[in-house]
């Protein structure tokens, strides 16, 4: 039952992303990378890098559009039909290389904003993410993990298992 | 913590599971039934605040009282559980397939600046 585990585990012994909901408001997923922050960081605030790892099927996105600045904007379209349906889009608000990124975003189903906010740690050239999504409210915060099994169901186990595959 | 009587029953099981010591209760029954006295062993905690915790679970169906009158276990009720370890499921298997995305990328960044080191610097 991964909703009652600890948020203490230690992301080091899996690769796959931890999700935990340690506040009323918040959702925090961690992941493990292995590579050192910088080139992390560069991967998530560097338009020419997000456009091509942002969709998991490995096509490049349609629009990858990043002003990386404190008030800047980002929008990152998938292409094809469901691609500008569901656009992840907002506004940045701290940009701290290679340690800190903070953005607001609108993408919850009801339209109420929620802060982002990623921490780039390293340990022996490893970076571990961790990504903490604070909505309005817990109503807020319960529709975005909804909208999870939305996405989910849209993009199967099937593409993933199709996209490994490809990259195997 | 304030609980709304009128919210529904998922959110309140979110609420209940929002508390790391509630969580650890959880933990603790879902390898057996226990009375109030042997959960606060664990945990060093009083017995009032114990029954605090268990009343927030109660209410959010989490946990229910056995048939033992004297002992009054308390026994682990998993069917809310189910409902939100999908709605978490889901949420992390979207972000894992864009993280496993990032990983392949990363990779190939790094392999790519290795060949390219010389020439750039």
């Amino acid at each position: 039952m991964r909703a009652a585990s600890d948020k203490e585990r230690p992301v080091e012994n899996t690769r796959s992303a931890s999700v935990t909901t340690p506040s009323d408001r918040e959702i925090v997923i961690t992941r493990a990378f292995n590579a050192p922050r910088t080139i992390v960081f560069d991967a998530w605030t560097k338009a020419e890098h997000v456009a091509h790892w942002w969709d998991p099927s490995g096509a490049p996105l349609a629009v990858c559009e990043i002003d990386l600045r404190p008030t800047g904007a980002f929008r990152f379209v998938h292409g094809g039909p469901d691609g500008t349906k569901h656009p992840f889009a907002g506004i940045y608000r701290e940009i701290s290389a290679p340690a800190r990124l903070v953005f607001t975003t609108r993408n919850s189903p009801s339209g109420a904003e929620s802060v982002g906010t990623l921490v780039f740690s390293e340990h022996a050239g490893k970076t571990t993410l961790t990504m903490t999504i604070e909505c309005e409210s817990m109503a807020d915060r319960d529709a975005m993990l909804k909208m999870g099994v939305v996405a989910g169901t849209t993009r199967t186990l099937d593409n993933l298992d199709e996209y490994l595959r490809a990259i195997g | 913590m304030a609980i709304n009587e009128r919210t529904d029953p998922l959110t309140r099981t979110f609420a209940a599971l929002a508390d790391p010591t509630r969580r650890a209760i959880l933990a603790r029954l879902a390898s057996g039934d226990a009375d109030v006295s042997e959960l606060m062993k664990p945990f060093a905690l009083s017995q009032p605040t114990i029954s605090k915790h268990l009343l927030v679970l109660e209410r959010a169906g989490l946990v229910a009282r056995g048939r033992d009158a004297q002992r009054r276990p308390r026994t682990l009720v998993a069917v809310p559980l189910k409902s939100i370890a999908e709605w978490v499921e889901a949420y992390r298997h979207f972000w894992e397939q864009k993280f496993a995305s990032l990983d392949h990328y990363l990779r190939d960044l790094q392999k790519k600046e290795k060949r390219h080191a010389r020439s750039k610097r």
